[in-house]
C-alpha cells in the first residue's frame, strides 16, 4: 500500500518535470527558429543590439553631464547678479527647448486602435485602416493642444520638440525617431479648462471614436513629462544679422 | 529501515520541486530576453535601423563631448576667480537659437504653396509640410514670416488659417533651414513626396533651394505659467 503511494508520487511528479521540459525546449526551438533563420541577419541584428546599448549608454552619461553641468554654472554664477539672470534664463530656455522634465497641471489623453476589431474579424466592405490611430491623428491632437496653449507635450515618452516629426512607415508610428504603438498616451502641461476643450461634442475626437477609436481624456493635476533624449541640432543655422 | 526510505523519498521530492523551480525562472530568463523589435525585423528594416541608431549616437557623443568642455571651462573659470560671463554669454545665445528667440539664416529651401481656382490650400497641408520637413532636419521653419515651433498651431479659423494665432493668408510661403539637399530630396520623392502628392490634388506648389533663407524669431514672449522643471531629489 505505501510502496504504491510513494510511486505514484514520483510518476506524477516525473510525469510533470518532462511536460515542462517539452515544453521549455519547443519555445526555445521557435525562439531560435526566429532569431537563426538567416546567418546574415542574425549578426545584423547584434549589431543593432550594441548601437542601440552603445546609445543607450551615451544618453546616460549626457543625462549625468547636464546636471552636472547646471550645477557648476549656477555654483560659477552665485555671487554676481547679471551672471545669475543669464543663467536663470538658460534654464528657462531649457525648459522651452524641451531638454528637462517638467512637470504641471494638464490633462492625459489615452488613445487606441478599435478593440473589437482584427484582420480576421474585418467585413469584406470595410478596412482596418479605419478602426486604427494614425499619425495624421496624433500630428492632429498635438496641433489642437497647442492651439488649447499646451505648453508641453509627451506621447508615450516622446517629448514634442522644435525638431519631433511624426510619421508612419509601412504600419509603424514614429516619433523623435522612435517606434510608438497603439495605446497612446498623449500628456499635456496647461490650463486645464481649455486643454479639456479639444474634445468638443462633433468635434475631430467624436469622428475618431464614430471608428472605433478608443479616446479617453482625464485631467490630471501633476502631469510629468519626460525630456527629450536626443540631441538638438544647429549645424546650419546662424544668428541673422 | 522504514526512516531511511523516508529520507530517501523526501530527497528525491526535494530536487524535483527544485527542478521545477529551476525550469521555471529559465521560462521567465527566456521570456524577458525576447527584445521583439529587434527580433522579428526584417534585413532592409534591420540596416535602416543601425544606421538610425548610429546617427543618433554619434550625435549624443558629440553632445556629450560639448557638454564635459562646458563643464571645464566653468571649472577652470571658478579655480582662477575669473568671470563666467563669457561662456554663460555663449550658452544664452544658443539656447536662444534653439529657442526660437533670434533670427536665424542658412541654407534650406523655400516653399511656396498658393490657392488656385480649383483648389484652395488648408492648415493640413501645412502640418504636412512642416512635418516631412522636420523629418528631413529641418532646424527651422517659418510660415509667412511666422516662426513655427514646438508649440505652434496652425488651424482653419473661419476660412483663414492661423500660425501662432495670427492669420496668414495665400501665398503660403514656407521657409526652412537645414542641408539643402536632405529637404529638397525628401519633398520631391517620386509620387510619395509632398510636392507629388499636393500636385496630383491639383494643388500649386513650388520649391527652390537657396543658400542663404532668413527665418525670423519667434514673434511674442515665450513663457511656462503651468509648467515647472522636475526638482531633483
Amino acid at each position: 500500500m505505501k510502496k504504491w503511494k510513494i510511486a505514484c508520487i514520483i510518476g506524477l511528479t516525473c510525469v510533470l518535470l518532462t511536460i515542462a521540459i517539452c515544453v521549455q525546449l519547443n519555445t526555445m526551438k521557435e525562439a531560435n527558429s526566429t532569431v537563426s533563420s538567416d546567418y546574415a541577419e542574425n549578426s545584423l541584428r547584434d549589431e543593432v543590439l550594441k548601437a542601440k546599448q552603445k546609445y543607450d549608454e551615451t544618453v546616460n552619461q549626457l543625462d549625468e553631464k547636464e546636471k552636472e553641468l547646471a550645477k557648476v554654472r549656477e555654483e560659477a554664477t552665485k555671487d554676481n547678479e547679471s551672471a545669475s539672470q543669464k543663467e536663470a534664463q538658460i534654464k528657462e530656455n531649457n525648459n522651452l527647448i524641451g531638454i528637462t522634465e517638467l512637470e504641471g497641471e494638464g490633462i492625459e489623453i489615452l488613445v487606441q486602435d478599435d478593440p473589437n476589431v482584427s484582420t480576421e474579424t474585418i467585413g469584406a466592405l470595410d478596412s482596418i485602416e479605419n478602426h486604427i490611430v494614425h499619425d495624421g491623428d496624433l500630428r492632429w491632437i498635438v496641433n489642437v493642444l497647442n492651439n488649447a496653449g499646451a505648453e508641453a507635450i509627451e506621447i508615450n515618452g516622446q517629448r514634442i520638440v522644435n525638431s519631433t516629426a511624426i510619421t508612419c512607415v509601412g504600419n509603424v508610428i514614429k516619433i523623435n525617431d522612435v517606434k510608438v504603438a497603439s495605446p497612446f498616451t498623449i500628456q499635456a502641461i496647461g490650463y486645464q479648462a481649455s486643454l479639456m476643450g479639444i474634445d468638443m461634442p462633433g468635434g475631430y475626437i467624436d469622428y475618431m471614436r464614430d471608428w472605433g477609436v478608443v479616446v479617453n481624456i482625464k485631467k490630471v493635476n501633476k502631469v510629468k513629462i519626460e525630456k527629450y533624449t536626443g540631441a538638438l541640432q544647429s549645424k546650419y543655422m546662424q544668428i541673422a544679422n | 529501515m522504514k526512516k531511511e526510505k523516508n529520507i530517501i523519498i523526501i530527497s528525491i521530492m526535494l530536487v524535483c520541486i527544485i527542478l521545477t523551480a529551476v525550469i521555471l525562472v529559465q521560462f521567465k530568463a527566456v521570456e524577458e530576453t525576447d527584445i521583439t523589435g529587434i527580433k522579428t525585423a526584417q534585413e532592409s528594416e534591420l540596416k535602416t535601423m543601425l544606421s538610425s541608431w548610429k546617427t543618433k549616437y554619434e550625435e549624443a557623443a558629440e553632445k556629450l563631448a560639448e557638454t564635459e568642455q562646458k563643464i571645464q571651462e566653468y571649472e577652470a573659470k571658478m579655480s582662477s576667480d575669473e568671470e563666467a560671463e563669457e561662456l554663460l554669454d555663449e550658452e544664452l545665445m544658443q539656447t536662444n537659437i534653439l529657442a526660437g528667440k533670434t533670427d536665424v539664416s542658412g541654407q534650406g529651401v523655400i516653399v511656396t504653396l498658393s490657392d488656385n481656382n480649383e483648389k484652395e490650400i488648408v492648415s493640413d497641408d501645412l502640418i504636412r509640410l512642416v512635418n516631412e520637413l522636420r523629418l528631413a532636419g529641418a532646424e527651422a521653419i517659418s510660415i509667412n514670416d511666422k516662426r513655427v515651433l514646438n508649440t505652434t498651431e496652425i488651424v482653419d479659423v473661419n476660412g483663414n488659417i492661423l500660425v501662432n494665432t495670427e492669420r496668414v493668408a495665400t501665398p503660403y510661403i514656407v521657409k526652412a533651414i537645414g542641408n539643402q539637399t536632405y529637404l529638397s530630396s525628401a519633398l520631391s520623392l517620386k509620387n510619395s513626396g509632398f510636392i507629388d502628392t499636393c500636385t496630383n490634388e491639383g494643388k500649386t506648389v513650388e520649391m527652390k533651394q537657396e543658400n542663404n533663407v532668413k527665418i525670423l524669431a519667434y514673434n511674442g514672449e515665450r513663457q511656462m505659467k503651468y509648467a515647472k522643471e522636475v526638482e531633483e531629489e
